[in-house]
């Protein structure tokens, strides 16, 4: 009798933990079409990318640091989803914070970044987006204003948030 | 779709269950490979987990970029712990979960104090102590003094205590729910030793 309460408690115990690691999968919504700000940064190929050069579909803008635990775990699910939204025409920027080209390539042997990898050496930035922590990562509409927000890491290749993305480009 | 260890489904069971209990939690943990104590505090929907941090790994870490010898031994004997905050939503009210860092209380040796902010270290210091480089590594690796998590938002960074290797103290930390202000109680927590201390 005991054993099957116990049993029952875990059965219980485990829903409740699925559920909550299934409320990490969140995006919160940022009302008031809010302008992303503008930037201009190279990636590690030398390449200049400005915001603006996407307008007319959406962009997922991650903060983070080759330092930073939770950034580097959620560097190879961005991959994935990279991987998934080619045929989406949605983009995804990584704006590393602080770091030079050398740090970034050693980091990138161990994970894998096909995206391209901005870098904001002197945090200019990363100062004029409302970014407290790392990760940030913002999701910017096609018509170039905030949609999305996420603090902290997230698993970027699951459909639940994809699909968020996803309704963007068709302008839902 | 998600890869979760045995070890993370224990503690998520340990986690789930003190949740749901009424009162805060704290949950006490030592890792087995490394010793490094954890005190894992749970109320409602807000999560705040404090793991030591030795000071050779803080250190490590400063080392590499352009502090001087002194502003190293300064943070590195400081009380640093990995300090992560979680907004679990695991009530359902989806309700923001606001922290301001200010407002805790530690309690040491008797006397009640703040803890040691970024804001505080990067004031402190000029450009021969720390680079401006060196500076964005506090200002981005330090926990941010005041934020705002919605239903499964978190931050990672490191908090200081200014106090030395060894000692003990309790932290009062309060945050924001709903609208409320809220608080609780971490006691007994353990500064990481320095490595003379380590057997």
């Amino acid at each position: 009798m005991m054993v099957m309460k116990a049993l029952q408690g875990l059965v219980v115990s485990l829903a409740v933990l699925a559920a909550a690691v299934q409320a990490d999968q969140t995006l919160t919504a940022i009302p008031g079409g809010v302008k992303a700000p503008e930037f201009a940064l190279q990636d590690t190929a030398g390449k200049t990318h400005r915001l603006s050069d996407y307008r007319g579909k959406p962009v997922i803008i991650n903060f983070w640091t080759t330092w930073c635990p939770p950034c580097r775990e959620e560097i190879p699910s961005m991959n994935r989803a990279w991987h998934l939204l080619e045929e989406d025409d949605i983009a995804i920027l990584a704006i590393n914070m602080g770091e030079d080209e050398d740090t970034i390539f050693i980091f990138t042997a161990d994970y894998p970044a096909d995206f391209p990898v901005l870098m904001d050496q002197a945090g200019d930035v990363i100062a004029e987006w409302p970014v407290k922590g790392l990760p940030t990562t913002y999701v910017v509409a096609p018509d170039g204003t905030l949609a999305y927000r996420a603090i902290g890491s997230r698993e970027w290749d699951d459909n639940v948030l994809l699909d968020a993305v996803r309704a963007l480009k068709q302008g839902r | 779709m998600y890869c979760i260890s045995k070890t993370k489904v224990l503690t998520g069971i340990l986690v789930t269950l003190a949740a749901a209990c009424a009162h805060a939690q704290v949950l006490h943990s030592v890792n087995e490979e490394n010793g490094l104590q954890t005190w894992h505090f749970i109320e409602g929907d807000i999560e705040i987990e404090l793991v030591q941090r030795l000071p050779d790994q803080s250190r490590a870490l400063l080392m590499k970029h352009e502090f001087s010898r002194d502003v190293i031994e300064e943070l590195a004997l400081s009380c640093m712990t990995q300090t992560i905050i979680r907004n679990s939503g695991r009530s359902g009210s989806g309700q923001a979960v606001s922290i301001d860092l200010k407002q805790w209380r530690m309690q040491h040796k008797g006397k009640t104090s703040g803890i040691r902010l970024k804001e505080q270290w990067l004031a402190s210091w000029s450009d021969e102590d720390a680079s401006p480089a060196a500076k964005l590594v506090i200002r981005w690796g330090m926990f941010p003094t005041q934020q705002e998590y919605q239903p499964g938002d978190f931050n990672w960074g490191l908090t200081t205590y200014g106090i030395p290797p060894g000692s003990v103290f309790d932290l009062t930390v309060t945050w924001q729910e709903g609208g409320e202000s809220r608080s609780g109680e971490i006691r007994n927590i353990v500064c990481a030793p320095d490595v003379d201390k380590l057997k």
